[in-house]
């Protein structure tokens, strides 16, 4: 049990691809369960006919004839209906297994040089970060102040308090400091929407 | 950082996927467009009558029913013992050693840290603190490495890169107290998350 461990880091490209796309092990499973239920009952019928008993559900032989006479003996509607929910659900894992599966995540910078640990923030942590620094620069209070982060996009959405000017440009740079601060990767960029009408008595 | 086999995730989804869309797709059309039902007759009834053909040159001798439909559970049990290998590969990786060297002093034998050290140290560096909700570290094997993932919690309005620094010298120190370099990853993440939602709100 002597066995030396390297001393190499693992690829951490690799960890932070992993951490910031979506894994599927959800739907994988969904996906597993689903094949094990039909390969069950297929696996049922099969050992059932092969020593000779009734079948359960219905006879092989009979389903296969009805198959095949298939727009024949149902409705057209029914069979419409079952057709499209089976679409649906193969959409649905299909486009689960093509699509990017970006999470809402970023990279901090620092993390990218070897030696330190990678960081992988959650945009609702920047977004509420960020929207503490706007509601301090521009004085009003936390319910004035909404923050959408997307990957590339920073929204800032300012209220302002009824008779109380709040300087666009400080709140611009206030953001952007902290947004500089940060280092994401990718990095966004920001916009701020100071609304035209004001709250009373904020 | 755990061990999901990501790729093959997406592959087999996709897989299911497609053959669910067409098996959906042809229903539709065979409930609407004559055309396809007609061509559906030829096609199954010509399909069915080889296996039909099948099923009957594997009889038993002796007996009606065909030694196929063994081989056809058999297909059908491998079928099922490969989908639980499946979900048994979802969410793999926790390890428990965080370092395992050899000693070369005069002591013979191996020297060995569990994960419970890092995590032990770190929960309790992290655990009184006052802008964190919650602190979670767990050990992952990374392709025969030892990792640590450390997950934290902050309140609201806690700045991430902050935050980031002063877990990096706790990080520091912990290498220093194990004398070995551990690659680290810092989730900054907020709890109770949906899913499905690509921008965050937060007032």
């Amino acid at each position: 049990m002597s066995r030396h461990q390297e001393d190499q880091s693992p690829d951490m490209g690799r960890i932070l691809y992993r951490e910031t796309h979506s894994t599927r092990a959800a739907v994988a499973t969904a996906a597993a369960v689903l094949v094990i239920v039909v390969a069950a009952y297929g696996l049922l019928e099969a050992g059932v006919h092969a020593i000779g008993q009734p079948a359960w559900l219905i006879e092989p032989q009979v389903a296969a004839e009805r198959l095949i006479a298939l727009p024949a003996g149902i409705t057209p509607l029914l069979l419409g209906a079952i057709g499209a929910v089976l679409a649906m659900f193969g959409l649905v894992f299909f486009l689960n297994g093509v699509l990017p599966g970006r999470r809402a995540r970023h990279l901090l910078a620092g993390g990218r040089d070897a030696g330190r640990p990678a960081v992988v923030v959650d945009d609702e942590v920047v977004a509420s970060s960020l929207a503490r620094r706007a509601r301090l620069a521009a004085n009003v209070t936390p319910e004035q102040v909404m923050v959408v982060v997307s990957k590339r996009q920073v929204v800032v959405n300012v209220r302002p308090t009824s008779g109380v000017r709040v300087e666009h440009d400080a709140v611009l740079d206030a953001v952007e400091g902290e947004l500089a601060a940060m280092a994401l990767d990718p990095s966004p960029v920001v916009q701020v929407n100071v609304a035209p009408s004001g709250v009373i008595g904020a | 950082m755990n061990s999901t086999p990501t790729l093959l995730n997406r592959i087999l989804i996709a897989v299911l996927g497609l053959k669910l869309l067409a098996v959906g797709v042809l229903l539709i059309l065979l409930a609407t467009v004559p055309a396809v039902a007609s061509w559906w007759h030829s096609w199954s009834a010509g399909a069915w009558a080889g296996a039909n053909q099948a099923f009957s040159a594997t009889r038993f001798p002796g007996r009606s029913e065909s030694w196929l439909w063994i081989l056809v559970a058999l297909v059908l049990l491998v079928l099922i013992g490969l989908m639980v290998a499946w979900i048994a590969q979802q969410g793999k990786g926790r390890a428990n050693l965080l370092a395992l060297e050899y000693d070369p002093g005069e002591v013979p034998g191996d020297v060995r840290i569990g994960g419970g050290v890092a995590e032990q140290a770190l929960k309790h560096a992290l655990a009184n603190r006052p802008d964190l909700a919650g602190a979670t570290v767990a050990t992952y094997d990374v392709k025969g490495t030892p990792a640590l993932k450390i997950r934290l919690l902050p309140r609201q309005g806690v700045a991430p890169h902050l935050l980031a620094d002063e877990v990096q010298a706790l990080v520091a120190a912990l290498e220093a107290v194990v004398g070995k370099r551990i690659p680290v990853l810092i989730h900054i993440g907020a709890g109770a998350r949906t899913r499905f939602r690509r921008a965050e709100r937060v007032r």
